[in-house]
């Protein structure tokens, strides 16, 4: 099912990997990425920002008119945040440093999200039944 | 819970602040506070009522604080209070705070154990509610974090909300209860939808919002409880408030017919090309 020559990029085996990450998907709220690299072109969708782009572009309007009409054309580009997420999984260092810095993607550092949810889980399972009993 | 208070957000209603019985009915003992602006005719009656609990800040002041998305002159409207409370949190020397509005009449769970959706299990201990999620919202770098509404749920079992949380994901959206920090400021944008548009705007940026759907707050019907929001609400309608969040997410937000019998246009987020996704370190070179 999964290609393992696609695994490289992982410092896990296959069996590790599913065992850490891809069994605790209902229990934590992270992204698990597909195993196939997305091609670059398939992580957006800027044929919104093309048409403004060409209509800014035959337009009469001053540079700096035009400039401003450019940077906000780019709010029309749909960003598809789960092959974003693939793409990342499947990037070099560089590559995934600069996704992180420009918010692409959320590392969740040291488990933070992972733990703290799973103690958010317990206690509030705790708390219901002190609620039912009490 | 050191440094920490709740922010009841009031308007014009002195008498039907239903919140703050309801949180101390359900054994929230900290302290409270009742934000109420400047340009409200009912101030001297809060302060009757509630004394010093009673906060005031200037709408003009804040309005120049950050954006509304138009032109309009109307100021009735939430966007201005839940902006200054981060100020107000900060004088009054609280780093964590919840922010609520004030027509609140139950807290319940919405899952048993079992994830089975329920109605009817009450919550009984608020003080330790708060004292969980704030342990949580310590604990991460989620910008803000909220308890369901009763209106997340309309379709019960089948609704949005539910099955994300049965399917064991978690909703990024924050309404209407906000855990916030001084040390995680953000703001609301657009005058109306101001929620959803700070979270789609902020999230599509990187903050992280959740709601926790095991809690739901429940509250008075939109236009039975006068004063407040409901009078911007009922003379603009859902069709412009919905589209001040396609103008601050004009990729990902759509304005789309709702509703069975009630048929209205409301914002649909299309969520995979709104928020980022959250990757486990595993992944990280």
């Amino acid at each position: 099912m999964f290609k393992q020559s696609t695994l490289d990029i992982f410092d896990t085996t296959e069996e590790e990997l599913i065992n850490t990450v891809y069994t605790k998907k209902v229990e934590v709220p992270v992204y698990v990425p597909k195993y196939e690299k997305p091609n670059i072109f398939e992580l957006f969708n800027h044929k919104k920002t093309l048409e403004l782009l060409q209509n800014i572009e035959k337009s009469n309007l001053t540079i700096e008119e035009k400039k401003f009409l450019t940077l906000a054309a780019y709010r029309h580009t749909v960003l598809y945040f789960d092959k974003i997420a693939d793409y990342y999984a499947h990037s070099n260092k560089e590559m995934q440093e600069l996704m992180e810095q420009s918010a692409l993607v959320i590392i969740d550092f040291d488990k933070a999200i992972e733990n703290g949810f799973a103690v958010l889980n317990n206690e509030l399972s705790n708390q219901y039944l002190e609620d039912q009993n009490g | 819970m050191d440094n920490f208070c709740v922010f009841i957000l009031t308007h014009g209603r002195p008498d039907k602040v239903f919140t703050y019985k309801t949180i101390r009915d359900k054994n929230y003992t900290g302290p409270i506070y009742l934000v109420v602006d400047d340009e409200d005719k009912t101030y001297d009656q809060y302060t009757n009522l509630y004394g010093d609990q009673v906060i005031q800040f200037s709408k003009s002041e804040i309005a120049k604080t950050f954006d509304v998305g138009d032109n309009f002159n109307d100021r009735r409207a939430v966007v201005y209070a839940r902006n200054a409370v981060f100020d107000i949190a900060k004088k009054l020397g609280y780093k964590y705070f919840l922010v609520l509005d004030d027509d609140y009449t139950d807290f319940r769970w919405s899952f048993t154990n079992e994830k089975k959706y329920v109605t009817n299990k009450y919550i009984q201990n608020l003080d330790k509610i708060f004292e969980i999620l704030l342990k949580f919202y310590k604990s991460t770098n989620f910008t803000s974090i909220c308890m369901a509404q009763g209106g997340d749920f309309i379709g019960g079992e089948g609704s949005g909300l539910s099955k994300t949380f049965l399917n064991g994901q978690i909703s990024r959206k924050v309404m209407n209860s906000f855990f916030c920090s001084t040390e995680r400021p953000f703001q609301f944008v657009g005058r109306i939808n101001e929620d959803v548009n700070a979270y789609c705007y902020f999230g599509y940026k990187g903050h992280l919002f959740m709601t926790v759907a095991q809690l739901r707050l429940e509250q008075k019907q939109t236009q039975s409880n006068s004063g407040g929001l409901t009078d911007i609400y009922l003379n603009f309608g859902t069709y412009v408030k919905s589209f001040y969040s396609v103008m601050y997410n004009p990729a990902s937000v759509k304005v789309r017919q709702m509703g069975q019998n009630n048929k209205r246009l409301h914002h649909s987020i299309h969520w995979d090309t709104t928020v980022p996704k959250i990757l486990s370190e595993n992944f990280k070179k």
